[in-house]
């Protein structure tokens, strides 16, 4: 468990080295999107082979205690962010939304007591795999959208105006971020169905209204709002990256907020 | 939202027709979608919050949305050019469709059986069906052939992992193992193992006239209930009521180490009537004035919840298709366009 420990600390040192000279690039606008990238990078295979040993060792995924779910969370969300800032080299700049967030995460892993948790005998299935991963997919999507609605707001509020100046244009980015939301989507209801097929398994019905079920159809819901709503009003970028913050407040809300205030099925240990 | 080319084609219909459309058309707005999507959101709350509140306040808001989705098909442009779009929303407005129709024939219950014993059909121990539920569970036969749990220290469960024999819509008698995820699936119900389960002493009553009666005593669920191994108990046939009691010294489930659901080896039970009490090990007998009862030994019980919804396959297939449809509308849409450009 040391040795675990020790290389996803040393996996955080890379994020955190990554994310504060992606923060510094911006504020002093000298970019070095390979290093992030590359520091970037050297993290999540460090976290990789932290949560392997840890998988090998307990001889189940990492879905259990808060700081298993803290962790892989930490882990999916940079893959989904890595892909997208390798392969869109013109929204990098966003890591300087994104990375506060992820901080905020991984200082809360840091808290979080690494024990281990009981397997319950519901999560012997593939559809654990598929339902949770379509669930990181669907919030890595909107972590993307996230940072891209990020530059839109800083810009319209003057607040780092000249630092994204040679980004596209509003327009572009409000496209670009709601391609993420459609994404999104698709994961999302994805996560719903997988999630449902699960729950009529392990047990015995496929919905419920459980806090979890409730507060991911609402977010559902909100993010179909928030796609209606651009078609139908096509509202300035900044509104619209308003409603991204809002869809990924709800979602983050889900994820690491209801799963652990609530004593329902979800919970895991039963 | 109608475009020049279909509005002349839809004068020609006569004037009550161009009113009608446009009628379909309000129906059909995108704005009505906005206004519905935010109505569901308390619904969603009174739902949450209480079962009585889980029909009508949701169903008026969706039942909305299928009218406004339906509406708009017909009369919205956006549609007719994107087959992908059509076929997302055609399969949500049939996900509510199956969803309703689910509502109004399902059953929810639960029942116990007895290692050994057969549940044949109809009396459940607890029943919710609907109003229009038409299965046919007095067709439904499986027998119970025990079951096997690990526990992990601290007394964790483990997998269940429990032995069924049925009968099968040809007739034929069927063995497998079902627990957790396996539900046993006969005529469309669906029975999970859950996790009630727990002693059952079972008797031999041989009335003072007539055949001998088997019985078994389900006792209140183990390990939960580890200090209440008692119930009260009707000797069959009469209105005699026995108090029953197991007792044991033997750590079944060790809280220290891995250890596995088992009847003890050693116990006795304890019959209390009003005022006699006796303590019986397997095969003793006591003569009370109906009868004959005797001690036929100590077996497991397994509680069961049973699910009917014939949707189901139904359900999974519409989901499917509601996501295929809206990933091929997204890919073809995104197509047109580089992520990065
Ligand atoms: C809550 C369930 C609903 C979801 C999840 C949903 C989702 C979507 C999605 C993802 C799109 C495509 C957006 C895009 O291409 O960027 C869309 C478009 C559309 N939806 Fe829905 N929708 C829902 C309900 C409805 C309802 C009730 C209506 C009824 C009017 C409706 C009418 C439309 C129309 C007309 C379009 C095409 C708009 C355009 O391209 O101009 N949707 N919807």
């Amino acid at each position: 468990m040391e040795r675990e420990l020790q290389i996803l600390w040393a996996a955080i040192v890379a994020y955190v080295l990554g994310g504060v000279l992606a923060i510094f690039g911006v504020a002093l606008g000298r970019r070095r999107g390979h290093v992030v990238l590359g520091l970037l990078l050297a993290g999540l295979l460090l976290h990789a082979l932290s949560l392997g040993l840890r998988w090998q060792r307990l001889d189940h995924g990492p879905f259990i205690t808060l700081f298993e779910i803290l962790s892989s969370n930490v882990w999916s969300l940079m893959l989904v962010y890595l892909i997208a800032y390798w392969r869109i080299p013109k929204i990098r700049p966003s890591a300087a939304i994104v990375m506060p967030v992820m901080f905020v995460l991984m200082g809360w892993l840091m808290l979080a007591h690494p024990g281990e948790g009981h397997f319950p005998p519901t999560y012997r299935t593939p559809w654990l795999f598929i339902h949770i991963g379509m669930a990181k997919v669907f919030l890595g999507a909107t972590l993307v959208a996230l940072g891209i609605a990020g530059i839109v707001l800083l810009r319209r509020y003057r607040l780092a105006v000249q630092r994204f100046a040679s980004l596209p244009e509003d327009r572009r980015l409000d496209e670009l971020a709601y391609r993420f939301m459609a994404l999104a989507l698709v994961f999302d209801t994805l996560m719903l169905i997988t999630g449902a097929i699960w729950a009529q398994d392990a047990w015995g019905r496929y919905w419920a209204w459980d806090p979890l079920e409730t507060w991911s159809f609402v977010t559902w819901l909100l993010l179909a709002f928030a796609i209606h709503l651009r078609l139908t009003y096509r509202p300035q970028p900044v509104r619209g990256a308003w409603m991204i913050v809002a869809v990924f407040v709800l979602a983050f809300l889900t994820f690491f907020g209801v799963p652990f205030v609530s004593e329902s099925p979800h919970k895991g240990a039963i | 939202m109608i475009d020049p080319g279909e509005k002349d084609a839809l004068t020609t219909g006569g004037p009550a027709l161009p009113v009608l459309l446009r009628g379909v058309a309000a129906l059909g707005s995108l704005k009505l979608t906005l206004t519905l999507l935010v109505v569901l959101v308390p619904a969603i709350v009174l739902a949450y919050n209480s079962e009585q509140w889980r029909s009508w306040p949701l169903a008026l808001p969706l039942a909305g949305l299928a009218v406004n989705l339906l509406a708009a098909l017909l009369s919205n442009p956006a549609f007719r050019r994107q087959t992908a779009l059509i076929v997302f929303h055609l399969a949500l407005v049939a996900l509510l469709l199956l969803i309703a129709a689910g509502r109004m024939s399902y059953l929810k219950g639960t029942l116990e059986v007895t290692e050994g014993a057969w549940y044949e059909g109809g009396a459940l121990t607890s029943t919710d069906a609907a109003r229009w539920h038409a299965g046919d569970l007095d067709q439904v036969r499986f027998t119970n052939l025990g079951f096997t749990i690990d526990y992990a220290a601290g007394v964790r469960r483990g997998p269940t992992r429990n032995h069924v024999r049925w009968i099968d819509e040809h007739g034929r008698a069927r063995e497998a193992v079902i627990g957790d995820q396996d539900p046993l699936v006969i005529e469309g119900y669906r029975f999970y193992t859950s996790f009630n389960k727990g002693f059952a002493p079972t008797f031999a009553f041989t009335p003072a006239t007539g055949e001998t009666i088997v019985g078994a005593v389900h006792l209140p669920s183990y390990p939960i209930h580890q200090y209440e191994q008692t119930r009260e108990w009707a000797l069959p046939g009469t209105h005699r009521k026995l108090w029953i009691l197991l007792d044991f010294d033997e750590t079944i489930l060790d809280p220290a180490q891995p250890s596995a659901f088992r009847v003890p080896a050693e116990y006795q039970v304890i019959v209390r009537d009003d005022d006699r009490r006796w303590a019986l090990h397997a095969g003793e007998a006591i003569d009370l004035p109906e009868g004959r009862l005797e001690l036929a030994g100590l077996r497991t019980w397994m509680g069961y919840n049973v699910f009917y919804d014939w949707t189901l396959p139904w359900l999974a297939a519409t989901a499917a298709l509601a996501v295929l449809g809206l990933g091929w509308h997204f890919s073809a849409k995104f197509r047109r366009r580089a992520w990065d450009a």
